[in-house]
């Protein structure tokens, strides 16, 4: 006897629909497109954040749209990175008027942990077309190495 | 949910935008982060303006450990009517942030009419 998967791709599946449609009813609520607030007393955004890892590195991915590098504070204090800045509003709303304003400004602060691995001295960002790369290598030593088995 | 994704139609959403209206002009500002200049599709249909900016092969290779940037690319569609001047709109892609320059026509704009005392 095999075992046949039963999930067919071109097979016509209600599930995903009733899923994408929770999803879009989940996204009717959501009041505005800011990031969630951390802190009790310095109300700072914090923008959203990818962390994708690699053997060699661990990069980090964050949306900062219509920033300017040296707005962006990004530093390293033992194994804790932080990302803080202040987003500038875009109209000082003195000439005209707003009709629609659905983004954020103002302080944001992002604060990760760091794996022990990570070489700090070697840690590199940098900004394009809105989007901040920080590319932070592993130490030599954490980097996985290939040991060959020899069969006598 | 990997299901969704991998069906035929990239999902969409749309960008966070402002509209802002100076005397002549209505500005629009669409933060796009990761969209560059070749990227974005901006199309005027009768009344329908359409935008459309994908964030093809952004993604890294690599284990995701945090996820919290959605994946898909910008479209939004939005009708203007008669008084925006369909000849004269400015387009510009900077630091992730779309700013279109709507401006309103001239036959359109308020006049001042003189008295002329007789």
């Amino acid at each position: 006897m095999s075992l046949v998967k039963w999930k067919d791709k071109d097979i016509y599946d209600p599930w995903a629909d009733l899923s994408s449609l929770q999803e879009e009813i989940n996204n009717l609520f959501k009041v505005t497109n800011a990031p969630s607030t951390t802190g009790l007393f310095d109300r700072n955004v914090s923008p959203a954040i990818d962390v994708v890892e690699t053997d060699e590195s661990l990069t980090i991915i964050c949306e900062l749209p219509g920033m300017d590098e040296n707005e962006i504070d990004v530093s390293i204090t033992a194994n804790t990175l932080t990302i803080k800045g202040e987003k500038k509003e875009l109209f000082d709303g003195k000439k005209g008027k707003y009709f629609k304003r659905e983004t954020w400004s103002g302080g944001f602060q992002r604060t990760l942990s760091l794996p022990a691995d990570i070489d700090s001295s070697a840690v590199e960002a940098h900004l394009e077309e809105g989007i901040l790369k920080v590319n932070l290598p592993k130490k030599e030593e954490a980097k996985p190495k290939q040991i060959s088995v020899q069969v006598h | 949910m990997a299901d969704v994704q991998t069906m035929e139609k990239r999902r969409t959403f749309c960008a966070p935008c402002n509209i802002y209206r100076e005397d002549s002009k209505v500005v629009l500002t669409m933060e796009m982060p990761g969209v560059s200049k070749d990227e974005l599709e901006v199309k005027i249909d009768g009344n329908l303006l359409i935008l459309h900016g994908s964030k093809k092969a952004k993604s890294l290779q690599g284990r995701y450990r945090v996820k919290e940037i959605p994946e898909g690319d910008f479209h939004q569609e939005y009708t203007i009517d008669d008084t925006i001047d369909r000849e004269r709109i400015e387009a510009r892609m900077e630091k992730g942030i779309l700013t279109l320059t709507l401006y309103i026509k001239e036959s359109e704009k308020p006049r001042k009419i003189k008295v002329k005392a007789l």
